[in-house]
């Protein structure tokens, strides 16, 4: 290796030496730290909820002139109403099962709660475990393609109805197995009893799904994301949402179909271009920030990338430039072409050298600053090393179009005036 | 060891062809110190960076130490310079960013020398060229006579089969001329092949054989009367 004559020329060139592994130091940082976050955004966009996403949509209406909920006259009556659409829509071609629900994973409009082993617990207590209810019938589990692991699904038995500011006892519940195993660490929740916000009345748990997100997609709810509780009761309010599934490829012509079949059950309803959802397009409205986020991190990296190699490419230019003759000297004195070739090749890799392990402390102390400040987890070592990786990569290819410019010099330059 | 037979260099442009070497012959033996001179224009440049492999010619043919070097490729010819020439630059074309020790290893590093024989021949050449002190020194602390000393040191370094020199005190006054001149001298004396470029008749009649071009061709001085004041002479 022929270091010394290299760091020797490059002693003679500081500033534009120390500018460069400044500028390679300083993109390392930023963008090991933003493809991290990129990363973790992508995941958190990726991550399933638990539902077969791919055949469900969301009906949302509202009846007018319906019956108040703060009655049982009411309640009876909107609960009428409600199983009045819900058989209507059971019954529509391509559709395979329908559930009434308050909320779906990350419609950000949730009812969210504690459970506790005991009776009474005071709310926001140690024993105090938050969660998400949805509030729902018998068909959930088949309508929203939840897995159940353990225990039995909800029977038709098993359903209640009640208003909607109304606090009834729960006697029966389903809850996730992240839930679970938090509430059981040892295992075996099913039949055993838990306490919802605070209640003295009872709530056995009779079965546990695999996995189903909470409402919430915003960062607040990351804490208990997957602590949802399925509460085998039709909430009976002057709305109602409808969680339908579909048929394999049914999705779009169940979908058309929805608002004229609700307005011919009850024409006296509000149902507006919003109301019916497929769950893809809850989703995306979920992860909207994220995605714009990610995208706008990665534009950010890539702008930075582009102008460390450009600043890769200018400062060899120029130096290929200003070093001409001594080029076309060291061609007479018997260096080949790739000899040349190898020296800016060599010199770029030293210098880039000196900017990326300037920029692994950054990198670290950047991520560090993050943790303390924002939510941010730690930076794994390999971001790094893949970054270190990426930025000599990057370097060799940006100083090769100069660097071959510099190995065609010919030696005859030498004899030539400067 | 140098030897071009109607040899030819034309440089074209889309509408003219200018011939810097026209049927160009001239040998020179192994041992020798050859003087070439000429008008500026004339061709002198030329042939010595056609004869240095610094650049290719057009036609004829050209020996360099036995090997005819027309075929040759880029990476063979760059191995010949290295290891066969040594050049001595009017400009001395010593690299400023290194400093004098590295300015010499520098053909050294490119034949793949080891590390201790690269130091060894530095050092010697040094000191032949009475500048052992300055190994640390960069190009610019350094006079002009001083600085093309240090460019004697790194031609010699590499024990070339040929020395070339292209008007090797151009920029130096008369006293620092005449320390590089005596210089070469002495290391034509130990047996080195020299071919020297110059306008100087002074120095020209110094070499042990003058070579005179005009218009790209060697010319007989003896047919020159005009030239008769300057042709070499067995002075030796």
């Amino acid at each position: 290796m022929k270091l010394h004559p290299i760091l020797a020329a490059l002693r003679k060139h500081k500033a534009g030496t120390v500018l460069i592994s400044l500028q390679i130091a300083l993109t390392l940082a930023i963008v090991c730290n933003a493809i991290f976050i990129i990363g973790q955004r992508i995941e958190r966009v990726n991550r399933p909820t638990g539902l077969d996403e791919s055949n469900l949509f969301l009906v949302t209406q509202q009846w007018v002139g319906a019956p108040s909920a703060d009655t049982a006259d009411g309640v009876e009556k909107l609960d009428a109403m409600q199983r009045e659409d819900l058989a209507a829509l059971r019954n529509l071609p391509g559709v395979t099962s329908v559930a009434p629900i308050n909320s779906l994973p990350l419609l950000n409009s949730s009812w969210t709660g504690s459970m506790s082993h005991d009776p009474g617990a005071k709310l926001g207590g140690n024993d105090n475990t938050r969660t998400a209810y949805y509030f729902t019938d018998d068909q959930a589990l088949d309508t929203l393609g939840l897995k159940l692991v353990a225990g039995r699904a909800f029977t038709a038995g098993d359903v209640q109805h009640q208003g909607f500011r109304d606090q009834p006892p729960r006697p029966i519940a389903i809850i996730t197995k992240a839930l679970a195993d938090k509430l059981f660490p040892n295992g075996g929740a099913v039949g055993k009893v838990i306490y919802s916000d605070g209640s003295n009345a009872p709530t056995t748990i009779i079965g546990v799904v695999e996995r189903m997100q909470t409402p919430a997609s915003g960062s607040w709810g990351n804490d208990f994301a997957w602590y949802s509780t399925l509460i085998p009761t039709r909430l009976d309010a002057n709305f109602a949402r409808y969680a339908v599934r579909t048929r394999p490829g049914q999705l779009d012509t169940a979908m058309r179909a929805v608002t004229p079949l609700l307005y011919k059950v009850n024409p006296l309803r509000v149902l507006d271009d919003d109301s019916v959802r497929p769950f893809s397009e809850i989703r995306a409205k979920a992860y909207r920030a994220d995605v714009g986020m990610a995208i706008l991190m990665g534009v950010i990296c890539l702008i930075l990338v582009a102008v460390t190699a450009a600043g890769i490419v200018g400062l060899t230019s120029f130096w290929v430039g200003q070093r001409h003759r001594q080029i076309g000297v060291r061609r007479a004195l018997g260096a080949r072409k790739i000899d040349i070739l190898h020296y800016f090749q060599i010199e770029n890799l030293l210098i880039a050298g000196i900017g990326v392990l300037l920029g692994i402390a950054l990198a670290i102390a950047l991520n560090l600053w993050l943790m303390t400040r924002y939510e941010m987890t730690r930076l794994p070592v390999s971001y790094v090393l893949v970054g270190v990786l990426a930025m000599l990569v990057i370097g060799q290819a940006a100083v090769f179009v100069p660097a071959r410019r510099a190995s065609n010099v010919p030696p005859v330059s030498a004899t030539r005036a400067a | 060891m140098l030897k071009m037979t109607h040899l030819s260099k034309v440089y074209r442009t889309e509408v003219v062809e200018t011939y810097a070497l026209r049927d160009f012959n001239i040998d020179v033996k192994e041992g020798e110190f050859v003087a070439v001179t000429g008008p500026s224009g004339s061709g002198k440049t030329t042939f010595l960076t056609i004869a240095g492999l610094l650049e290719t010619f057009t036609g004829g043919e050209y020996h360099l130490d036995g090997v005819e070097v027309s075929n040759l490729n880029d990476n063979a010819r760059s191995k010949i310079r290295n290891e066969k020439i040594g050049f001595i630059f009017q400009a001395f074309n010593l690299i400023p960013d290194l400093n004098v020790f590295d300015n010499i290893e520098v053909p050294l590093r490119y034949r793949g020398m080891k590390s201790a024989e690269r130091k060894q021949r530095i050092m010697d050449s040094l000191e032949r060229v009475g500048l052992a002190s300055r190994a640390k020194h960069y190009p610019a602390e350094l006079s002009g006579g001083q600085q093309q000393r240090v460019a004697i040191a790194r031609a010699l370094a590499g024990s070339p089969r040929l020395l070339l020199a292209d008007e090797p005190t151009g920029n130096l006054d008369t006293q620092m001329a005449r320390g590089v001149m005596e210089l070469l001298e002495e290391i034509h004396r130990d047996g080195a092949t020299i071919v020297m470029v110059t306008h100087d008749p002074e120095l020209a009649a110094r070499a042990q054989r003058n070579v005179h071009i005009i218009d790209g061709q060697v010319v007989d001085l003896a047919e020159e009367p005009r030239f008769h004041a300057v042709k070499a002479g067995n002075r030796e």
